[in-house]
């Protein structure tokens, strides 16, 4: 065995040969590897990834040692540490959230398709996999959040900011704080204003994502929110229904042309799994939104089956993900979570940072 | 060089130069100047633009000569908005807005 011949360059060497596949690039390249250690024959190195919620993070882990182990001669024993650090995309203006990655809105064309119980579910997926996660329940329509969340206690005032509640390890703004037991009967200018107050008036602190929900439609809300801050990306609601689909397309295109990357479709209520015999039925068909999303050019995250475990958590207050995470619906949940994840950081590397030069 | 819509109507660089307007150059290479005056008569906020007819009300003969940007800020991922000297200060200029109207003698 030749001994003290193993150096930091020729382990790189052969990391090289690991590509992230998202990225399209070698590990190496994208500054991935810290911490390099190399004590006799034994390698260690941190993998830093781009998020924590990385689906394709084992294959990586297990990549990168063989590629060190039969790559490099001399090595015996190879550590590798996974880690992972959100990418913050380059500045986009100057109206950002101070402390805020990454801005995620979650829209749908019409109301009742299980919105917020998606964002509920990401938001907490998020933050279950290590990464600082906040929910703002933008819907001033049926903020439905608090319920979901089972959060107790209002926000309360601290140096001009609302300081957001905590539950599940997200932290929380919902319009439904404004608002205690009353609705909402707001103009325009009004949810405007509260929109932007629930937005940049809030104590988020360091956040990797902010998950955003709002209400469905297009209106004074998303444009507020297009407006105010710089979204990273957007995800679509929809039902297998054609019709819910074609009216989700109207979102889809006022994102487009407020130029919000979509980072992609969910189709929830996908199909039902009968309790009592196990067969599935396709209540509201199955698949519209894999061929819109194929059609449009867009990702498509996947599909949440019509599952009662989800409402009953929903009402619960602890979001099926985190109460059943083996359940189907936990487990399409998370599974869309790392999608959506990937996406970001894609989104992340490919932005081009957008800033007004004065000469 | 094949370009797409996307690149059309997204900055790679946005300049405010004083006493000349905006410049932008554009992902697909292009560049457009934008005069302070051109762009506040073609300003396209609800004041300026008929709502109902889509009929200008303000155009470039309206506007005094001498305006210019006092302060220019990026919307959201999408547009620009402009402080101009007179006061206004309501136009949302979209990015697409903007490659539309650009005033080179390739464009126009």
């Amino acid at each position: 065995m030749s001994n003290g011949v193993i150096t930091e360059s020729s382990v790189l060497d052969a990391l090289r040969s690991v590509m992230d596949p998202d990225l399209g690039r070698d590990i190496v390249s994208l500054n991935f590897i810290r911490n390099m250690k190399i004590e006799g024959g034994v390698v260690s190195f941190d993998v830093n990834l781009t998020t924590p919620a990385c689906p394709v993070k084992d294959r990586l882990r297990e990549q990168s040692r063989q590629a060190v182990l039969s790559g490099v001669p001399g090595v015996i024993d190879v550590r590798v540490n996974m880690t992972a650090e959100v990418r913050r995309p380059p500045a986009l203006g100057t109206n950002r959230i101070k402390g805020v990655k990454n801005i995620i809105a979650v829209g749908s064309g019409k109301g009742g398709v299980g919105k917020s119980t998606v964002a509920a579910n990401i938001a907490v997926a998020l933050a279950k996999s290590g990464a600082r996660t906040g929910l703002l329940d933008a819907d001033i329509y049926g903020p439905s959040i608090p319920i979901m969340m089972r959060s107790v206690g209002e926000p309360e005032m601290k140096d001009q900011l609302i300081q957001p509640v905590e539950a599940h390890g997200v932290k929380l703004m919902s319009m439904g704080y404004l608002s205690g037991e009353m609705p909402l009967i707001w103009r325009g200018p009004m949810a405007h204003k509260a929109v932007q107050q629930s937005l940049l008036g809030v104590n988020w602190g360091e956040l990797d994502y902010l998950v955003v929900d709002l209400p469905p439609g297009t209106g004074d809300v998303h444009l507020t929110l297009v407006q105010s801050v710089p979204v990273t990306g957007a995800v679509i609601v929809s039902t297998p229904q054609d019709v819910g689909l074609q009216i989700s397309m109207k979102t889809f295109r006022m994102f487009q042309q407020t130029k919000v990357p979509i980072l992609g479709i969910v189709e929830n209520m996908s199909s039902y799994v009968c309790p009592h015999c196990g067969k599935h039925d396709d209540i509201f068909g199955h698949g519209g939104a894999v061929r819109a999303a194929e059609a449009l050019g867009v990702p498509f995250l996947g599909e949440i089956p019509l599952d009662a475990a989800i409402r009953k958590h929903s009402d619960g207050g602890v979001p099926v993900v985190l109460a059943e995470p083996d359940s189907p619906s936990g487990l399409a949940f998370a599974a869309i979570t790392g999608k959506l994840a990937q996406q970001i950081s894609i989104q992340a590397f490919r932005s081009i940072p957008l800033t007004i030069l004065e000469d | 060089m094949l370009t797409t819509p996307e690149q059309r109507t997204t900055p790679a660089e946005i300049r405010k130069k004083k006493g000349e307007g905006i410049v932008i150059r554009w992902q697909d290479g292009h560049t457009s100047t934008f005069g302070a005056r051109f762009l506040r008569g073609r300003c396209p906020c609800a004041q300026c633009v008929s709502e109902s007819t889509g009929q200008r009300l303000v155009s470039e003969e309206h506007i005094n000569p001498d305006v210019a940007i006092e302060a220019a800020r990026t919307v959201g991922n999408y547009a620009l908005h402009f402080d101009f000297t007179d006061g206004h200060t309501t136009g949302i200029y979209s990015f697409e807005y903007l490659r539309r109207i650009c005033p080179c003698e390739d464009c126009a």
